[in-house]
């Protein structure tokens, strides 16, 4: 699919010179866009952030375009990418501290304001998600939001699918846990269906 | 009976065991309530999960993005100038204070509306032999700037018309069965497949019967309290010219992303900002399998 849009009262002109090939490449890369910020927002957390992720997984896709096997998955191969770049960060900055030292008001402890709005409910979820470590969360997001098989998740990351199990087993069990010791599972349910 | 580990479990909720597998803990859980509990729970947690998450793919995307998807760079340029949203409130009062100014509006869309089929299957006779060669070129265009028009026009009177637009076949009840009556008057390869977009918040109104690249298509219209949106329709008709992807123009005032896929002609419009509509145009291609 290709968004070759004219953008007459847009605030961006777009400048490109592409062949044909590169310009099918990128209506790929456009109809994943969604999925891929989704999947960059669960591991990166803040929006500006995912948004980086994901135009730097861009890039490198375009970069690497040729080594992209026609009939694999391309979604799988740009969640890849995007695995891949995050965790460069994620040892770079450091910005993950040791599994299990965790900031203490997020292990259900008081929070100043009650929740009582359902997008709060959800906002909850997501800082338990921030809270797993790096690779726990990509198996989670991989197999639980984006719907991977284990084999696919495993993949992706380039772990043996028990690899794949037994971070998924842990990452479910910790967000469990997180969210039961926060408020109550189910109350969090009712919360983020009435929105 | 055996206790099975909680990987086993979240493997069993997850469709990832082996017949023999998934039978040992179907048998754990009719023998252990505990067990039971504990699937409710995993269940429960990641359905909130796919929750938390599911709010991104209904959000529109930054230019920056698709930019970078395509290889291009970006130019900083004048800011967009799109068009406050008009609540309906406010649209209704227009209508009623201007109908000097409606009127004509209305009768050049009816000009547009009957004329444009004939521009449309006339405009090749008309052309001198010695551009014979891009006729087919021009036809299109010729043809795309007749239909946009008119699309955008019926943007218009729908906005213009307030809570009671003109529609041929209201959503009153069953959304399924307003779009199967609409799709009745339609020629055969025109009918239109289901369609959702109350993820994006977009309350589906009714139809309407309009014309496009000169042939009969339908107007689905549908209604957002998101300011950011606001109203859309979406034009489905029948097409016989080449596939086209996405394409993105603005005529009066309104944005349109329009398409063509295996014989179909597709147009969004609305005044929602241009990374809504790629968003929705995504959902829509998707649904549709129209890309």
């Amino acid at each position: 699919m290709s968004f070759r849009h004219g953008l007459a009262g847009s605030p961006v002109r777009l400048v490109s010179s592409r062949d044909p090939a590169s310009i099918r490449f990128g209506d790929q890369l456009i109809a994943v866009l969604p999925r891929l910020r989704r999947f960059a927002r669960g591991l990166a957390g803040s929006v500006s952030d995912a948004d980086d992720l994901v135009q730097a997984a861009c890039e490198r896709a375009l970069a690497r375009q040729h080594q992209f096997q026609e009939g694999t998955r391309f979604d799988s191969w740009m969640f890849r990418i995007v695995q891949t770049i995050w965790i460069d960060l994620v040892r770079s900055r450091d910005v993950r501290k040791e599994e299990g030292d965790m900031p203490e008001e997020r292990l259900g402890s008081d929070e100043p304001v009650r929740r009582v709005e359902a997008r709060l409910a959800l906002a909850e979820v997501r800082r338990a998600v921030d809270l797993l470590p790096p690779d726990q969360r990509t198996a989670l997001l991989l197999v639980t939001v984006e719907g991977l098989s284990y084999k696919e998740a495993a993949e992706v990351v380039q772990v043996p699918v028990g690899t794949i199990m037994s971070r998924l087993a842990r990452a479910r069990m910790a967000l469990q846990a997180q969210l039961e010791a926060g408020r109550g599972v189910g109350r969090s349910r009712t919360d983020a269906e009435a929105r | 009976m055996q206790r099975l580990g909680d990987d086993r479990l979240i493997a069993y909720l997850d469709g990832e065991l082996e017949t023999a597998q998934r039978r040992e803990v179907e048998a754990w859980l009719d023998a252990d309530p505990a067990a039971r509990q504990q699937l409710a729970a995993l269940a429960d947690s990641t359905h909130l999960l796919r929750l938390a998450y599911d709010e991104v793919l209904h959000e529109a995307l930054p230019d920056r993005l698709i930019a970078a998807a395509r290889g291009e760079t970006i130019e900083a340029q004048a800011p967009a100038r799109i068009l406050p949203f008009k609540g309906r409130a406010g649209a209704r009062t227009v209508t009623s204070n201007r109908w000097w100014i409606a009127l004509p509006a209305a009768a050049s869309l009816f000009g547009l509306v009957v004329g444009g089929g004939a521009v449309y299957l006339g405009i090749a006779k008309l052309l001198p032999d010695n551009v014979a060669g891009k006729r087919p070129a021009v036809e299109a265009a010729a043809a795309n700037g007749a239909w946009l028009d008119n699309a955008a026009g019926y943007f218009k009177l729908f906005v213009n018309a307030g809570d009671n637009p003109a529609l041929d076949v209201a959503a009153t009840g069953d959304p399924r069965e307003a779009l199967q009556k609409i799709s009745q008057t339609l020629p055969q390869e025109g009918r239109l497949p289901e369609l959702n977009l109350k993820p994006w918040g977009l309350s589906f109104r009714g139809a309407k019967l309009v014309v496009a690249e000169g042939r009969p298509a339908a107007e689905l219209v549908y209604t957002t309290d998101n300011k950011a949106i606001g109203p859309l329709t979406l034009i489905i008709g029948s097409s016989k010219l080449p596939n086209i992807s996405p394409t993105f123009d603005r005529r009066q005032d309104v944005n349109l992303l329009y398409w063509r896929h295996e014989g179909r002609a597709y147009a969004l419009v609305g005044q929602a900002e241009i990374g809504y509509l790629w968003g929705i145009a995504n959902d829509v291609a998707w649904q549709l399998d129209a890309i």
